[in-house]
């Protein structure tokens, strides 16, 4: 009892030293210091940097970049550089590699947590936790779907967990800080110039929420036409009004059609930006929070990201579900 | 000549930047927070649907957010980027 009081007591005076250490070391404090201040400015990068061009068979020395930036001044500059750096054919940038690992992740827990499941033995801890993790999601689909549930479930479930884990793997204290450095096969900081960053969560990069989008906008249109035939395009292209004779409900039909065509196309461009969004504000916000006031001041802000990474994780895999159970919906445009 | 230009065109995109931002994140302002008063008003009336609401307020208020996430995205690639 009193041990556990004293470790509250402990891990408070912990964090308080930490918050008035941070609070002089940090950007506000250093201000009233009369020396330099304490910590490099944060950068911002929106593009993903690269990390090795399969097509060049080297480590990407970007160091003509680096001297380049250094000699114009704004910032400005310097990140339109980058954003143009990247060549045009397939290379391997740092989201990219985090997306695998998130994906080897992946398929590590749930293979290992899979395993403890076999019927002679007892259940292990680990599949007990996935097992509780996925009876609640089944149940939400059956919410949604109905008796669909079972056919959307690998779906819905595939990228839940995978923009979850992405949005997680950001969240690891290391994670972002590993460099690559213009010396090549040089990781960690012995010489040389930073070049960027080793490791960054692929949901910052715009190409995996688009990509995500794309998959959820193929399987809507594929069940839709599955499930309805060619009656699922009548919901697009509405004649049924016109060729009955009706002209002003026919012209106000074709409107809505083509509206609802539309939606279908706007809807790749507000997932990939609300991904992408969500998460390169949550990686702009941690480092600006422990810019202003180091250790201490992003912790709230840390609890906050992963919390912001489930609910976009359950938006984005539950928009899908919504859509994919709308679109296989027959509906009656030729009754009234 | 060129540079001074150069300078108003950077100077502008600055305030353009913050004008985004700032202008844009009064509509999920008044958004969430419609949305976390009719999460109250529902709790006071039926305060055993508590799961469920907060569920779904939480559901919601991302939805709002996203929309002030846009703007703020707007922001960055202007100033860092454009």
């Amino acid at each position: 009892m009193s041990l556990s009081k004293s470790l509250v007591y402990g891990f408070g005076v912990a964090v308080l030293i930490l918050f008035v250490v941070g609070f002089i070391v940090g950007a506000i404090g250093s201000k009233f210091t009369p020396n330099e201040p304490f910590l490099d400015k944060p950068e911002v990068h929106l593009a993903p940097q690269l990390i090795y061009d399969p097509f060049l068979s080297e480590t990407h020395l970007n160091t003509d970049r680096d001297t380049q930036s250094k000699e114009n001044e704004t910032h400005g500059d310097s990140a339109k550089k980058e954003h143009h750096g990247l060549p045009n054919h397939f290379v391997i940038t740092n989201t990219l590699i985090s997306s695998w690992i998130a994906t080897l992740l992946l398929i590590i827990l749930l293979v290992i947590g899979a395993r403890g499941g076999r019927s002679d033995r007892e259940p292990t801890g680990l599949y007990n936790i996935i097992e509780a993790i996925i009876s609640t999601m089944y149940g939400f689909v059956e919410g949604v779907a109905g008796e669909n549930a079972r056919k959307f479930f690998p779906l819905f479930a595939t990228i839940f967990f995978f923009v979850l884990v992405n949005a997680w793997l950001g969240l690891i204290p290391i994670f972002q800080s590993l460099s690559t450095w213009d010396t090549p096969g040089a990781f960690f900081r012995t010489e040389g110039h930073v070049t960027g960053h080793l490791l960054r969560p692929a949901g910052t990069d715009l190409n995996m929420p688009l990509a995500l989008a794309i998959v959820s906008f193929f399987f809507v249109e594929f069940w839709g036409i599955k499930t309805l035939g060619f009656g699922y395009f009548s919901k697009f292209f509405r004649f049924g009004a016109l060729l009955k004779g009706k002209i002003f409900e026919g012209i106000v039909d074709l409107f809505v059609g083509l509206l609802e065509l539309l939606s279908e196309f706007i809807r790749l461009v507000s997932f990939t930006f609300r991904l992408f969004g969500n998460m390169t504000a949550g990686e702009i916000l941690l480092l600006i929070t422990s810019f202003l006031i180091p250790f201490a001041f992003s912790l709230p802000f840390y609890g906050l990201e992963l919390l912001v990474g489930v609910i976009q994780a359950l938006i984005f895999s539950a928009l899908t579900l919504v859509f994919v159970t709308m679109a296989i919906e027959p509906h009656g445009g030729e009754d009234h | 000549m060129e540079g001074e230009i150069a300078a108003v065109i950077t100077n502008y995109k600055f305030i353009g930047a913050g004008l985004a931002v700032g202008v844009g994140m009064i509509g999920p302002g008044i958004g969430i927070g419609m949305i976390g008063s009719g999460a109250l008003n529902a709790l006071s009336r039926n305060p055993e649907a508590r799961g469920p609401i907060a569920t779904n307020m939480i559901l919601a208020i991302a939805f709002a957010e996203a929309l002030g996430i846009y703007a703020l995205i707007i922001g960055v690639i202007l100033a860092l980027v454009a």
